[in-house]
Protein backbone atom coordinates (compact mmCIF):
# COMPACT_ATOMS: atom_id res chain seq x y z
CA UNK A 1 0.00 0.00 0.00
CA UNK A 2 2.79 2.40 0.98
CA UNK A 3 4.74 1.48 -2.15
CA UNK A 4 1.67 2.18 -4.29
CA UNK A 5 1.18 5.50 -2.56
CA UNK A 6 4.84 6.40 -3.01
CA UNK A 7 4.72 5.48 -6.66
CA UNK A 8 1.59 7.49 -7.44
CA UNK A 9 2.92 10.48 -5.50
CA UNK A 10 6.36 10.55 -7.13
CA UNK A 11 4.80 10.15 -10.57
CA UNK A 12 2.40 13.06 -9.99
CA UNK A 13 5.14 15.22 -8.57
CA UNK A 14 7.50 14.47 -11.42
CA UNK A 15 4.80 15.64 -13.81
CA UNK A 16 3.98 18.83 -11.87
CA UNK A 17 7.43 19.67 -10.50
CA UNK A 18 7.55 23.01 -12.27
CA UNK A 19 5.09 24.44 -9.73
CA UNK A 20 7.63 23.81 -6.95
CA UNK A 21 10.47 25.18 -9.06
CA UNK A 22 8.48 28.37 -9.60
CA UNK A 23 7.83 28.82 -5.86
CA UNK A 24 11.55 28.29 -5.23
CA UNK A 25 12.42 30.78 -7.95
CA UNK A 26 10.48 33.51 -6.14
CA UNK A 27 11.61 32.76 -2.61
CA UNK A 28 15.25 31.80 -3.00
CA UNK A 29 18.28 33.52 -4.40
CA UNK A 30 20.76 30.78 -5.21
CA UNK A 31 20.95 27.17 -6.37
CA UNK A 32 21.53 25.60 -2.96
CA UNK A 33 18.62 27.44 -1.37
CA UNK A 34 16.45 26.55 -4.38
CA UNK A 35 17.24 22.86 -3.95
CA UNK A 36 16.78 23.05 -0.20
CA UNK A 37 13.32 24.62 -0.45
CA UNK A 38 12.39 22.23 -3.26
CA UNK A 39 13.21 19.32 -0.98
CA UNK A 40 11.26 20.73 1.98
CA UNK A 41 8.17 21.36 -0.17
CA UNK A 42 8.43 17.81 -1.55
CA UNK A 43 8.61 16.39 2.00
CA UNK A 44 5.62 18.48 3.12
CA UNK A 45 3.63 17.39 0.06
CA UNK A 46 4.48 13.77 0.74
CA UNK A 47 3.48 14.09 4.41
CA UNK A 48 0.15 15.62 3.41
CA UNK A 49 -0.43 13.24 0.49
CA UNK A 50 -2.39 10.57 2.40
CA UNK A 51 -4.97 13.27 3.11
CA UNK A 52 -5.16 14.23 -0.56
CA UNK A 53 -8.48 12.89 -1.71
CA UNK A 54 -8.36 13.87 -5.30
CA UNK A 55 -11.42 16.09 -5.01
CA UNK A 56 -9.04 18.99 -5.55
CA UNK A 57 -6.68 19.05 -8.49
CA UNK A 58 -3.21 17.84 -7.53
CA UNK A 59 -1.69 21.01 -8.96
CA UNK A 60 -4.08 23.29 -6.99
CA UNK A 61 -3.18 21.39 -3.86
CA UNK A 62 0.54 21.80 -4.67
CA UNK A 63 0.20 25.57 -4.88
CA UNK A 64 -1.19 25.68 -1.37
CA UNK A 65 1.33 23.36 0.28
CA UNK A 66 4.19 24.90 -1.72
CA UNK A 67 3.37 28.45 -0.68
CA UNK A 68 2.64 27.45 2.92
CA UNK A 69 6.03 25.80 3.12
CA UNK A 70 7.80 28.79 1.57
CA UNK A 71 6.16 31.49 3.71
CA UNK A 72 5.49 29.64 6.97
CA UNK A 73 7.22 26.34 7.53
CA UNK A 74 10.56 26.70 5.82
CA UNK A 75 13.60 27.47 7.89
CA UNK A 76 16.33 28.91 5.75
CA UNK A 77 19.12 26.38 5.54
CA UNK A 78 22.47 27.19 7.05
CA UNK A 79 24.39 25.39 4.36
CA UNK A 80 24.97 27.91 1.64
CA UNK A 81 27.98 26.91 -0.38
CA UNK A 82 27.21 28.63 -3.61
CA UNK A 83 26.41 32.31 -3.45
CA UNK A 84 25.81 32.74 -7.14
CA UNK A 85 22.64 34.65 -7.68
CA UNK A 86 20.08 33.49 -10.22
CA UNK A 87 19.44 37.01 -11.37
CA UNK A 88 23.11 37.66 -11.99
CA UNK A 89 23.23 34.64 -14.25
CA UNK A 90 20.07 35.63 -16.04
CA UNK A 91 21.24 39.18 -16.41
CA UNK A 92 24.62 38.19 -17.85
CA UNK A 93 22.96 36.01 -20.46
CA UNK A 94 20.42 38.62 -21.36
CA UNK A 95 22.95 41.42 -21.53
CA UNK A 96 25.16 39.42 -23.86
CA UNK A 97 22.48 38.02 -26.10
CA UNK A 98 19.97 40.82 -26.26
CA UNK A 99 19.99 44.49 -26.26
CA UNK A 100 16.30 44.78 -25.89
CA UNK A 101 14.48 47.32 -23.79
CA UNK A 102 11.83 44.75 -22.90
CA UNK A 103 14.53 42.41 -21.65
CA UNK A 104 15.95 45.19 -19.51
CA UNK A 105 12.53 46.01 -18.18
CA UNK A 106 11.96 42.37 -17.30
CA UNK A 107 15.24 42.20 -15.44
CA UNK A 108 14.23 45.24 -13.42
CA UNK A 109 10.79 43.73 -12.84
CA UNK A 110 12.21 40.46 -11.48
CA UNK A 111 14.49 42.45 -9.21
CA UNK A 112 11.53 44.52 -8.02
CA UNK A 113 9.50 41.37 -7.25
CA UNK A 114 12.41 40.03 -5.20
CA UNK A 115 12.15 43.15 -3.04
CA UNK A 116 8.52 42.43 -2.11
CA UNK A 117 7.74 40.76 1.20
CA UNK A 118 6.75 37.08 1.48
CA UNK A 119 3.00 37.70 1.31
CA UNK A 120 3.24 40.10 -1.62
CA UNK A 121 5.38 37.58 -3.46
CA UNK A 122 2.73 34.91 -2.84
CA UNK A 123 0.06 37.16 -4.34
CA UNK A 124 2.22 37.94 -7.35
CA UNK A 125 2.98 34.24 -7.77
CA UNK A 126 -0.68 33.26 -7.80
CA UNK A 127 -1.45 36.11 -10.18
CA UNK A 128 1.33 35.02 -12.55
CA UNK A 129 -0.09 31.50 -12.40
CA UNK A 130 -3.45 32.81 -13.67
CA UNK A 131 -5.29 32.17 -10.42
CA UNK A 132 -8.47 34.17 -10.01
CA UNK A 133 -9.19 36.26 -6.91
CA UNK A 134 -11.39 33.58 -5.41
CA UNK A 135 -8.54 31.06 -5.56
CA UNK A 136 -6.05 33.64 -4.30
CA UNK A 137 -8.30 34.48 -1.34
CA UNK A 138 -8.82 30.78 -0.52
CA UNK A 139 -5.10 29.98 -0.69
CA UNK A 140 -4.09 32.93 1.46
CA UNK A 141 -7.06 32.80 3.83
CA UNK A 142 -8.08 36.41 3.25
CA UNK A 143 -11.27 37.86 1.80
CA UNK A 144 -11.60 38.31 -1.95
CA UNK A 145 -11.97 42.07 -1.54
CA UNK A 146 -8.75 42.24 0.42
CA UNK A 147 -6.96 40.09 -2.11
CA UNK A 148 -7.92 42.65 -4.78
CA UNK A 149 -6.95 45.61 -2.61
CA UNK A 150 -3.62 44.04 -1.78
CA UNK A 151 -2.90 43.15 -5.39
CA UNK A 152 -3.47 46.75 -6.40
CA UNK A 153 -1.10 47.85 -3.64
CA UNK A 154 1.49 45.38 -4.89
CA UNK A 155 1.20 46.82 -8.40
CA UNK A 156 1.65 50.33 -7.02
CA UNK A 157 4.61 49.17 -4.94
CA UNK A 158 6.23 47.58 -7.97
CA UNK A 159 5.78 50.81 -9.92
CA UNK A 160 7.36 52.76 -7.08
CA UNK A 161 10.33 50.40 -6.94
CA UNK A 162 10.74 50.65 -10.72
CA UNK A 163 10.34 54.44 -10.85
CA UNK A 164 11.60 55.78 -7.54
CA UNK B 1 1.33 47.53 -20.62
CA UNK B 2 0.74 46.53 -17.04
CA UNK B 3 4.02 45.50 -15.36
CA UNK B 4 2.60 42.24 -14.10
CA UNK B 5 1.22 41.35 -17.52
CA UNK B 6 4.68 41.75 -19.01
CA UNK B 7 6.07 39.61 -16.24
CA UNK B 8 3.37 36.98 -16.76
CA UNK B 9 4.34 36.65 -20.42
CA UNK B 10 7.94 35.97 -19.49
CA UNK B 11 7.04 33.83 -16.48
CA UNK B 12 5.40 31.25 -18.72
CA UNK B 13 8.42 31.18 -21.05
CA UNK B 14 10.75 30.50 -18.12
CA UNK B 15 9.19 27.12 -17.37
CA UNK B 16 11.51 25.28 -19.74
CA UNK B 17 14.60 26.60 -17.99
CA UNK B 18 13.99 24.64 -14.78
CA UNK B 19 15.97 21.48 -14.12
CA UNK B 20 13.91 18.33 -14.64
CA UNK B 21 14.21 16.08 -11.63
CA UNK B 22 13.94 12.37 -12.34
CA UNK B 23 11.61 9.90 -10.63
CA UNK B 24 14.50 8.56 -8.55
CA UNK B 25 15.68 11.99 -7.47
CA UNK B 26 12.19 12.85 -6.22
CA UNK B 27 11.84 9.45 -4.57
CA UNK B 28 15.07 10.03 -2.63
CA UNK B 29 13.70 13.37 -1.42
CA UNK B 30 10.59 11.90 0.18
CA UNK B 31 12.77 9.63 2.31
CA UNK B 32 14.56 12.61 3.84
CA UNK B 33 13.61 14.28 7.11
CA UNK B 34 11.78 17.58 7.24
CA UNK B 35 13.41 20.57 8.88
CA UNK B 36 10.26 22.67 9.09
CA UNK B 37 9.53 25.02 11.99
CA UNK B 38 6.57 22.81 13.00
CA UNK B 39 8.96 19.98 13.80
CA UNK B 40 11.13 22.32 15.85
CA UNK B 41 8.14 23.79 17.64
CA UNK B 42 7.03 20.27 18.58
CA UNK B 43 10.49 19.34 19.92
CA UNK B 44 10.90 22.59 21.85
CA UNK B 45 7.39 22.38 23.32
CA UNK B 46 7.93 18.80 24.50
CA UNK B 47 11.25 19.88 26.05
CA UNK B 48 9.45 22.69 27.85
CA UNK B 49 6.89 20.30 29.32
CA UNK B 50 9.67 17.92 30.36
CA UNK B 51 11.64 20.80 31.87
CA UNK B 52 8.76 21.96 34.06
CA UNK B 53 7.82 18.45 35.14
CA UNK B 54 11.49 17.86 36.02
CA UNK B 55 11.57 21.11 38.02
CA UNK B 56 8.48 20.13 39.99
CA UNK B 57 9.95 16.66 40.70
CA UNK B 58 13.28 18.17 41.68
CA UNK B 59 11.56 20.47 44.17
CA UNK B 60 9.36 17.72 45.50
CA UNK B 61 12.15 15.26 46.14
CA UNK B 62 14.90 17.69 47.03
CA UNK B 63 16.17 18.12 50.58
CA UNK B 64 13.71 20.96 51.11
CA UNK B 65 10.71 18.74 51.51
CA UNK B 66 12.46 16.83 54.33
CA UNK B 67 12.38 20.02 56.34
CA UNK B 68 8.61 20.13 56.23
CA UNK B 69 7.25 17.76 58.84
CA UNK B 70 4.92 15.06 57.44
CA UNK B 71 4.97 16.75 54.08
CA UNK B 72 3.36 13.85 52.22
CA UNK B 73 0.40 13.82 54.54
CA UNK B 74 0.02 17.54 54.38
CA UNK B 75 -3.40 17.96 52.80
CA UNK B 76 -2.54 21.27 51.21
CA UNK B 77 0.52 19.75 49.59
CA UNK B 78 -1.46 16.84 48.15
CA UNK B 79 -4.14 19.18 46.82
CA UNK B 80 -1.47 21.35 45.19
CA UNK B 81 0.16 18.29 43.58
CA UNK B 82 -3.16 17.11 42.18
CA UNK B 83 -3.89 20.58 40.84
CA UNK B 84 -0.45 20.88 39.22
CA UNK B 85 -0.72 17.48 37.49
CA UNK B 86 -4.28 18.30 36.45
CA UNK B 87 -3.08 21.56 34.96
CA UNK B 88 -0.20 19.77 33.22
CA UNK B 89 -2.60 17.19 31.76
CA UNK B 90 -4.98 19.97 30.63
CA UNK B 91 -2.26 22.01 28.91
CA UNK B 92 -0.66 18.96 27.36
CA UNK B 93 -4.02 17.81 25.99
CA UNK B 94 -4.67 21.25 24.53
CA UNK B 95 -1.17 21.38 23.09
CA UNK B 96 -1.65 17.97 21.45
CA UNK B 97 -5.06 18.90 20.02
CA UNK B 98 -3.71 22.19 18.66
CA UNK B 99 -0.66 20.47 17.23
CA UNK B 100 -2.85 17.94 15.45
CA UNK B 101 -4.80 20.73 13.76
CA UNK B 102 -1.66 22.08 12.05
CA UNK B 103 -2.26 21.19 8.45
CA UNK B 104 -0.18 22.34 5.49
CA UNK B 105 -3.18 22.08 3.21
CA UNK B 106 -5.05 24.81 5.09
CA UNK B 107 -4.98 28.41 3.91
CA UNK B 108 -1.88 30.40 4.84
CA UNK B 109 -3.75 32.37 7.53
CA UNK B 110 -5.31 29.29 9.15
CA UNK B 111 -1.99 27.45 9.14
CA UNK B 112 -0.24 30.37 10.82
CA UNK B 113 -3.03 30.76 13.38
CA UNK B 114 -2.87 27.08 14.29
CA UNK B 115 0.89 27.20 14.74
CA UNK B 116 0.62 30.31 16.90
CA UNK B 117 -2.20 28.73 18.92
CA UNK B 118 -0.02 25.68 19.62
CA UNK B 119 2.80 27.92 20.84
CA UNK B 120 0.38 29.98 22.92
CA UNK B 121 -0.72 26.87 24.84
CA UNK B 122 2.87 26.12 25.84
CA UNK B 123 3.47 29.77 26.69
CA UNK B 124 0.41 29.74 28.97
CA UNK B 125 1.72 26.63 30.70
CA UNK B 126 5.07 28.32 31.28
CA UNK B 127 3.25 31.42 32.53
CA UNK B 128 1.22 29.28 34.92
CA UNK B 129 4.42 27.71 36.27
CA UNK B 130 6.03 31.09 36.76
CA UNK B 131 3.03 32.28 38.76
CA UNK B 132 3.14 29.09 40.83
CA UNK B 133 6.84 29.64 41.53
CA UNK B 134 6.34 33.26 42.59
CA UNK B 135 3.36 32.36 44.82
CA UNK B 136 5.17 29.33 46.27
CA UNK B 137 8.20 31.39 47.15
CA UNK B 138 5.93 33.98 48.77
CA UNK B 139 4.13 31.32 50.83
CA UNK B 140 6.96 28.90 51.56
CA UNK B 141 9.68 31.35 52.44
CA UNK B 142 7.98 32.65 55.63
CA UNK B 143 7.03 29.04 56.43
CA UNK B 144 10.64 27.85 56.21
CA UNK B 145 11.84 30.81 58.17
CA UNK B 146 9.44 29.98 60.98
CA UNK B 147 10.33 26.29 60.97
CA UNK B 148 14.09 26.45 60.56
CA UNK B 149 15.85 26.67 64.01
CA UNK B 150 18.96 28.23 62.43
CA UNK B 151 16.93 31.02 60.84
CA UNK B 152 15.11 31.53 64.12
CA UNK B 153 18.45 32.07 65.91
CA UNK B 154 19.51 34.57 63.25
CA UNK B 155 16.18 36.41 63.62
CA UNK B 156 16.58 36.50 67.39
CA UNK B 157 20.14 37.88 67.05
CA UNK B 158 18.96 40.44 64.51
CA UNK B 159 16.13 41.51 66.84
CA UNK B 160 18.62 41.89 69.70
CA UNK B 161 20.88 44.07 67.53
CA UNK B 162 17.94 46.10 66.26
CA UNK B 163 18.62 44.90 62.69
CA UNK B 164 15.43 42.97 62.09
CA UNK B 165 14.24 45.36 59.38
CA UNK B 166 17.61 45.14 57.65
CA UNK B 167 17.46 41.33 57.83
CA UNK B 168 13.98 41.13 56.27
CA UNK B 169 14.88 43.71 53.65
CA UNK B 170 17.95 41.63 52.74
CA UNK B 171 15.91 38.44 52.44
CA UNK B 172 13.28 40.13 50.26
CA UNK B 173 15.87 41.75 47.98
CA UNK B 174 17.84 38.50 47.54
CA UNK B 175 14.63 36.56 46.82
CA UNK B 176 13.43 39.13 44.31
CA UNK B 177 16.83 39.18 42.62
CA UNK B 178 16.88 35.39 42.32
CA UNK B 179 13.36 35.38 40.89
CA UNK B 180 14.29 38.17 38.47
CA UNK B 181 17.35 36.24 37.27
CA UNK B 182 15.31 33.03 36.81
CA UNK B 183 12.56 34.86 34.92
CA UNK B 184 15.17 36.80 32.94
CA UNK B 185 16.81 33.58 31.79
CA UNK B 186 13.42 32.23 30.71
CA UNK B 187 12.57 35.43 28.84
CA UNK B 188 15.93 35.26 27.07
CA UNK B 189 15.18 31.69 26.10
CA UNK B 190 11.82 32.83 24.69
CA UNK B 191 13.33 35.76 22.89
CA UNK B 192 15.77 33.37 21.23
CA UNK B 193 13.05 30.87 20.28
CA UNK B 194 10.89 33.57 18.79
CA UNK B 195 13.84 35.29 17.19
CA UNK B 196 14.95 32.14 15.45
CA UNK B 197 11.76 30.25 14.78
CA UNK B 198 8.78 32.52 14.66
CA UNK B 199 10.06 35.90 13.52
CA UNK B 200 9.22 35.24 9.89
CA UNK B 201 5.89 33.63 10.71
CA UNK B 202 4.84 36.50 12.97
CA UNK B 203 5.85 39.06 10.36
CA UNK B 204 3.89 37.28 7.63
CA UNK B 205 0.91 36.77 9.91
CA UNK B 206 0.81 40.48 10.73
CA UNK B 207 1.05 41.26 7.03
CA UNK B 208 -1.92 39.01 6.26
CA UNK B 209 -3.94 40.39 9.17
CA UNK B 210 -3.15 43.95 8.11
CA UNK B 211 -5.27 43.33 5.04
CA UNK B 212 -8.26 42.44 7.12
CA UNK B 213 -8.42 45.87 8.80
Amino acid sequence: MTKELEHSFVELLEKHQNIIHKVCRLYTYNYDAHNDLFQEITIQLWKAYPKFRGDAKFSTWMYRVGLNTAITLYRKSKRRISTQDFDDVQFKISAEEYDDTEEQQLKLLYNAVKQLNDIEKALVFLYLEDKNYREISETMGISEVNARVKMNRVKTKLRTILNP
Amino acid sequence: MDELELLKKDWKKGEDSFPKLSYNEIYKMILKKSSSIVKWIFIISILEFVFWVAISFALKYSGYSDDIPNVESNTAFIILSVISYGVLAYFFYRFYINYRTINTTDSATTLMENILKTRRTVKQYVGFNLIVIVVSVGVLLPYFMNQDPQTQTIIENATANGELLKFYAGIIIVTLLMLAVAIGVLLLFYWLIYGILLKRLNKNYRELKKLEV
